[in-house]
């Protein structure tokens, strides 16, 4: 699944660290989310949304559907 | 220059990794050699499984140790979570890359303690190989804790990883199982010890688990 992440966390200047500690996840799992290995939860999902003030379906694209 | 111009990439540092590998495994098999020539060792009583549980504990053992000597600098432990970033571990996951090397290390003396046991003493007395098993529960217990703390700190991916690995392990072995099982009842197979099982169990996790790792970049 594709996502916005990378460039919603450059427009805030946040490290994957940064945006970890927000998120309350490890480094790792920021930089499998944004290199697509990896799909978050529906909740943390949600987090994310709320995180950057958006809908979900702003910032996460299933190609498929 | 910068740190990740400085820091290798994750192809040479695999390199580097199993270069050490190769530099540790050959002076611990020389040193074992060394033993068994000298007489106090005796690989007379040891099967497959035992060699290769020996092996696996070792490999335990020394990502353990690894982990668990980087764990105590902040900046090696920043490698380890992302290489390039150059950004020191906080604390708390110095403290959980700590915990995971004591996993680690207690899975490699658990496998190797029955082993080297048979292999100092040959037929262990009833008495040493209760107290070589009491030891191996209490280890194993301690173990379990860590364990639990591990799977609690970890986060949802973390615990994914642990969760897919235990799933496909459980579909490869069970259907391994059950073939073997099959040719063992129909006479086409030797019987297995439960040792033997045991070491399977241990190898395939191993590998199966570091391809999830691998697979979600943790790796």
């Amino acid at each position: 699944m594709k996502n916005r992440l990378k460039v919603l966390r450059a427009e805030r200047d946040w490290s994957q660290a940064d945006l970890a500690d927000r998120l309350e996840v490890s480094r790792q799992t920021i930089n499998a989310i944004e290199t697509g290995k990896y799909d978050p939860s529906l909740p943390l999902a949600f987090k994310i949304g709320r995180l950057f003030g958006l809908p979900i379906e702003t910032i996460f694209d299933d190609a498929a559907a | 220059m910068n740190s990740a111009a400085s820091n290798p990439g994750p192809g040479a540092r695999r390199l580097i990794l199993a270069g050490l590998g190769l530099v540790f495994g050959g002076g611990l098999g020389y040193a074992v050699g060394r033993l068994i020539k000298s007489g106090v060792l005796s690989a007379d009583g040891l099967g497959w499984s035992d060699i290769a549980a020996a092996a696996i504990a070792v490999c335990l053992l020394a990502m353990g140790v690894v982990i668990g000597a980087a764990s105590f600098s902040r900046v090696a432990a920043g490698r380890m979570i992302d290489a390039r970033s150059g950004r020191p571990a906080t604390p708390a996951q110095q403290s959980f890359y700590r915990q995971q090397a004591i996993v680690l290390a207690l899975a490699g003396i658990m496998m190797a303690a029955p082993v080297a046991t048979v292999a100092v003493f040959g037929k262990v007395p009833e008495p040493l190989g209760s107290i070589v098993m009491l030891g191996v529960i209490a280890v194993f217990l301690v173990q379990t804790a860590f364990n639990l703390t591990v799977w609690r700190r970890g986060d949802e991916m973390m615990r994914q990883v642990i969760s897919e690995t235990g799933a496909v392990c459980f579909w490869i072995l069970q259907g391994l199982l059950f073939l073997w099982a099959a040719a063992e009842k129909l006479g086409l197979a030797p019987a297995l010890s439960a040792w033997d099982i045991m070491t399977i169990l241990m190898g395939v996790y191993l590998v199966i688990s570091s391809l999830m790792s691998i697979r979600r970049g943790l790796a």
